[in-house]
């Protein structure tokens, strides 16, 4: 595992924070980290990086304690309030960093960063003349200086128009086919479902959803159909089988955990001697998925 | 850490409030320099010149020294604080390094630029008291001590304030520093006038009032050195070989010198406040 945390705790006089994560991300995965403002997101990826201190429980990143030096040699950051040194120009600032991950030489690989997040051509103006894109754009590059083994990228596209946030994704993606592992925070659902292999959605600090993306999606697939000679003996078994059921006047619409029950609910239509005029299915979107993780979370 | 101390020593180069106090500073000097042209205008031998002269060179050096103390205020008291409010700090503390090694990088690239900026400030002052003629004799080991003594008074201030600000905000630590000089100065000035008092042979009223002022000095000198360090620079800068000393009585001189006891303690001092600056700031939480 590249990062590993066991009932990971932080808080901050006992309030706000995140409660007992448990989480493991796999080598070469894009690790999207959900949850609404204040859930506990940024606290998380701070608190991996060694910026605050676990109140309990225990972290590795490949394999090294959290906290130490040795766990973050091979880590690149994008923190989310980006600010850099603004009285350095971009070069110097990424040389600056370099130094600090003690990099001999580092000429070339600034050069090739800087062409991968398109700067190229803005390295020798000060940072405080820096859009707030170029800022971003620029601290994602300083993220990937050390040729990192995972990337913590906390709301990386905040600050960029349309066509940077392809970019980044782009970015991502090829970070995915070196091997690499990104942990993914972000607000942008649709960001997250185009690349992310795998989800967490925190609330309230506490981990509510986690597993592979196509997996939980998959556990949340809409069905509607309509039906005649139906017997409330068939309705009754379907609604036993499905979530958020509704029937009326022969439409049914209901959502279904498990892909595979809906056959077994074809089947069990077609046995009971009612007629089947139609079947759609469509599977939820993670914005669905996340509204309905969120809000039964809110209620209970 | 030798690129933190790099880059703290190119940054306060490029700070506004290193240009302005750099402005100040020759601004002072130009003042300065034109008083001792109209003072040295008039011919000078006897004993009370000397003296005279030396209370002139004394109040350039008090000044001098004031403006350095300033410098360091301006350019240290958010080193570390100011990292942390602007957001800076996280992209440098997720990098492979100990937080040691930012408060200490911070102090020893400060200092560099301190130690120039002081020694320039110092030997400007002697200097132009030498050009104009001054009829104090400073043999090269008064001004080597006087300049070791000159430049040690703000490296401890600047321990101080970077401790502080590893701990606080940029506001406390800016009061705390304020503050902090404020009182050695005051401690310094009323610790002279205890001295004078005993010296002056007042009776035994003065005699135990004077004590107390004393006192109160030291306690101050507890606090923060630095007035302590600059009576033991001009001490030593004043002191002739022979033994005579034109150390000057008043404001700006020194009549009391601190022990060796006094030096172990700043020595401590330094190490307690760097050690449990750097020890508090690695258990912050960012």
């Amino acid at each position: 595992m590249v990062l590993e945390t066991q009932n990971l705790t932080k808080q901050f006089n006992g309030k706000g924070g995140f409660k007992e994560v448990t989480l493991s991300v796999e080598k070469g995965q894009v690790f999207g980290f959900l949850g609404p403002n204040g859930a506990g997101k940024s606290t998380f990826v701070k608190t991996m990086v060694g910026l605050l201190h676990p109140t309990s429980g225990f972290a590795w990143i490949l394999g090294k304690p959290i906290g130490t030096v040795e766990s973050r040699e091979k880590v690149g950051f994008l923190p989310e309030n980006f600010r850099y040194h603004d009285w350095m120009t971009g070069k110097e600032l990424l040389t600056f960093h370099a130094e600090l991950y003690k990099i001999k030489n580092p000429g070339k690989k600034i050069d090739e960063l800087l062409e991968l997040v398109k700067l190229k051509g803005h390295e020798s103006k000060l940072i405080k003349n820096y859009s707030k894109g170029m800022q971003q754009r620029i601290g994602i590059a300083i993220a990937l200086l050390n040729d990192p083994e995972i990337v913590f990228l906390d709301e990386p596209t905040s600050a960029l128009d349309p066509v940077g946030r392809i970019e980044v994704r782009e970015i991502i993606k090829e970070l995915k086919s070196q091997g690499k592992t990104v942990f993914l925070n972000s607000h942008l659902l649709s960001e997250v479902e185009m690349v992310c292999d795998e989800v967490a959605v925190i609330n309230h600090g506490r981990i509510i959803a986690q597993g592979k993306l196509e997996e939980l999606l998959k556990e949340h697939t809409h069905v509607e159909m309509i039906v005649s000679d139906y017997t409330s003996e068939l309705i009754e078994k379907i609604s036993r089988l499905s979530k958020e059921f509704q029937f009326k006047e022969g439409k049914l619409s209901f959502k279904v955990e498990d892909r595979e029950k809906i056959p077994i609910i074809a089947k069990m239509v077609i046995e009971a001697d009612a007629k089947l005029y139609q079947l759609n299915t469509q599977t939820s979107s993670l914005e669905d998925l996340f509204i309905n993780l969120i809000g039964k979370d809110e209620v209970s | 850490m030798i690129t933190i101390i790099k880059y703290t020593f190119k940054e306060m180069l490029k700070k506004r409030a290193f240009l302005l106090v750099s402005i100040l500073s020759l601004l002072y000097l130009s003042i300065y320099a034109f008083g001792l042209s109209k003072i040295f205008e008039r011919p000078s031998n006897s004993i009370y010149d000397i003296i005279f002269q030396s209370e002139i060179l004394s109040a350039g050096l008090f000044f001098a020294n004031f403006i350095v103390a300033f410098l360091v205020v301006l350019t240290s008291v958010n080193s570390i604080s100011g990292e942390i409010e602007s957001g800076t700090i996280y992209s440098i503390l997720s990098k492979p390094i100990k937080r040691y090694e930012l408060v200490l990088g911070k102090f020893i690239g400060l200092s560099i630029m301190i130690v120039l900026y002081s020694s320039i400030m110092f030997l400007s002052v002697v200097g132009l008291n030498i050009w104009f003629g001054s009829k104090i004799s400073f043999g090269w080991d008064n001004i080597l001590k006087g300049l070791f003594f000159f430049d040690l008074g703000p490296i401890v201030f600047l321990a101080l304030i970077i401790a502080s600000s590893s701990i606080f905000s940029t506001i406390n630590t800016g009061i705390i520093a304020i503050m902090a000089y404020g009182i050695a100065l005051v401690g310094g000035v009323l610790e002279q006038i205890g001295t004078a008092m005993q010296q002056s042979q007042v009776g035994a009223f003065g005699l135990k009032s004077g004590e107390s002022l004393i006192n109160a000095g030291i306690i101050t000198s507890l606090i923060l050195p630095t007035d302590v360090i600059y009576r033991k620079m001009t001490a030593e800068l004043l002191t002739q070989s022979s033994g005579i000393s034109f150390m000057t009585q008043g404001l700006f001189g020194g009549m009391s010198q601190p022990s060796i006891y006094m030096f172990i303690y700043i020595f401590f001092y330094m190490v307690f406040l760097l050690y449990y600056g750097a020890k508090r700031f690695s258990q912050r939480d960012l």
